[in-house]
């Protein structure tokens, strides 16, 4: 079957496109765009505004407080955010000047593939070294409260020991398993699909 | 072609349409209006656009023939019919290629717009015809 008799064949009569008018058209356009890009674009900017409102607060709290072991804790979750931010920034800024007119579908597969795994990757690695983190601030904010020479003395104990490996450990899988289920649930199944492609022009 | 349900059809339609209006204050002319439209529209269906899940119902070859014959009972119809349904089975960039040539797009600006030379755009496009050819005689 050669191309030209395809063509004919497809050039032949059919259940046509029917034009949209001025109105159908306007219509759309005022529609929330189901883009990758776009929802990416979303999350992240939520994910900034809710670390800059955390972020604001926390040094609002811990401009009150004396100096001692809390507001250095609160200072250095504080620095924790700041790095967030510049992180969402910069992510926003590649979203942003994303323009699927300038690239061929190649380039674009790539491109996207690249966003959206370094997207999941910054997740699972920061959420993998900040789940140790909090738990060690967790055991800070405990001593604090019970004062240092009990809560070592307790921390000696065998039973205390096993007791927070298990929780400790029960925490980490917990988190890691649906911070992972989370983004597989959100973006996974595209990731594949992308990658299903690139590899499909590669061929 | 690229969504067989009407309503993710719309969809898909409605995303286009988007994607062309916010493009358009960035198109400098260096390409064809039509390449560079196709290029947005074949992005946005293939790479860009996150439907939300629906339950796609499957089509046989068989059930296109009946569909045919009770709505047209016209040969040339049913050529349509069945190239149309022939192409919706290829992986989604053989679809795009195919979409491409059929609308007369030259092999240049198909290699332009997949990102693949134009000797890949030859090969392929004679893989594509073959496999057409067995789904639409098997």
């Amino acid at each position: 079957m050669e191309l030209e008799e395809l063509k004919s064949i497809w050039k032949s009569s059919g259940p046509g496109f029917s034009p949209k008018n001025e109105a159908e058209i306007a219509q759309m356009l005022k529609g929330n765009s189901q883009s990758i890009v776009d929802k990416l674009k979303r999350s992240v900017w939520f994910e900034l505004i809710f670390t800059l409102v955390a972020g604001i607060s926390l040094l609002v709290y811990a401009l009150t407080l004396k100096s001692g072991a809390l507001k250095w804790t609160s200072v250095s979750i504080l620095i924790l955010f700041v790095g967030y931010s510049f992180y969402y920034i910069k992510k926003l800024t590649l979203l942003v000047n994303y323009n699927p007119a300038d690239e061929n579908i190649r380039v674009s597969l790539e491109r996207l593939t690249d966003n959206l795994s370094s997207y999941l990757r910054f997740y699972k690695r920061s959420y993998t070294m900040l789940y140790p983190i909090y738990f060690v601030l967790g055991l800070l904010f405990v001593a604090m409260e019970r004062g240092m020479d009990k809560f070592l003395d307790n921390l000696s104990q065998p039973r205390t020991i096993i007791y927070l490996l298990v929780i400790g450990l029960v925490f980490f899988f917990c988190s890691t398993w649906l911070t992972n289920w989370y983004l597989k649930k959100l973006y996974g199944n595209h990731l594949e699909k992308l990658k299903g492609l690139l590899h499909d022009i590669k061929q | 072609m690229y969504e067989h349900d009407p309503d993710a059809r719309n969809d898909l339609f409605q995303e286009i349409v988007l994607q062309l209006w916010r493009s358009f204050p960035s198109f400098r002319g260096e390409a064809k209006i039509t390449t560079w439209m196709y290029r947005i529209a074949l992005n946005t269906a293939i790479s860009g656009f996150r439907k939300q899940t629906r339950l796609v119902k499957t089509e046989d070859l068989q059930e296109v023939h009946m569909n045919i014959s009770d709505a047209w009972g016209d040969d040339r119809e049913e050529d349509f019919q069945k190239l149309q349904w022939a192409v919706r089975q290829l992986p989604e960039i053989e679809r795009a290629m195919i979409m491409l040539a059929l609308e007369e797009v030259p092999y240049d600006e198909i290699a332009e717009t997949i990102g693949i030379t134009q000797n890949n755009v030859r090969v392929r496009m004679n893989r594509i015809r073959e496999k057409l050819r067995k789904l639409m005689c098997p």
